[in-house]
């Protein structure tokens, strides 16, 4: 059940994100600049500084938690000597 | 204040060079040929990848800053210039969609689960039988 519903949320999140950037991208620069549209959107320099800013951020705490499970060896390592 | 970067010059005809080879082997040799410019036992799965890459990205370099000499209409450029970043993006969007599909459409199988559980016990109790200690 839990299952189910974490997964079905994880499809949802995925296809909002993924529809709301091809909109933000592909479609509209096709779209008169006068519409009301673009009123939903930020300025286009966002589409790529977003995912590049939250990419760095990923990395970042991927790199922090390996440095803590690295930390946190070595200190029981030498607990044990 | 106006800051010249100098090798600003060059990327548009490197890209540009690089455009022209893999279009000079895409039309004699075929798409796999593009993909394959040495013979298949010299070229690993990660060169191909590679070079797949390098294509695609010497392109889009090449068509961005107009090295071409291309006039392309300016909603396709603006819909150009973002592309590896929307396609990143996408790609990252497809792979958690389908691990929350994947996770979503798991089935429990309860026969196979009751037949192990049964045959655990078997296996517990036999070896309880021939002396070993649990």
């Amino acid at each position: 059940m839990g299952n189910q519903v974490v997964g079905l949320g994880l499809v949802a999140v995925s296809l909002i994100i993924f529809l709301y950037y091809t909109a933000w991208v592909i479609l509209l620069p096709f779209i008169d600049s006068q519409h009301v549209i673009h009123k939903y959107f930020l300025p286009r320099a966002y589409a790529v500084a977003i995912p590049l800013a939250a990419g760095l951020l990923l990395l970042l705490f991927v790199g922090v938690f390996i440095t803590y499970v690295m930390l946190k060896n070595q200190k029981g390592t030498k607990k044990a000597q | 204040m106006k800051f010249e970067w100098n090798i600003e010059k060059y990327v548009p005809t490197f890209s540009y060079g690089i455009f022209m080879v893999s279009l000079f082997t895409l039309s004699f040799l075929g798409f796999w040929g593009a993909l394959l410019p040495l013979p298949a036992v010299l070229m690993t799965k990660l060169a191909q990848w590679l070079w797949g890459l390098a294509l695609l990205g010497s392109t889009w370099a090449a068509l961005t800053t107009g090295a071409l000499g291309l006039e392309l209409p300016s909603p396709c450029r603006e819909v150009l210039w973002p592309l590896p970043a929307y396609l990143l993006v996408s790609a990252g969007c497809y792979a958690l969609g389908t691990v929350g599909y994947r996770v979503a459409t798991f089935h429990d199988c309860e026969d196979a689960a009751r037949e192990l559980q049964s045959q655990i016990q078997e296996a517990r109790a036999d070896l309880a039988r021939r002396g070993m200690r649990f």
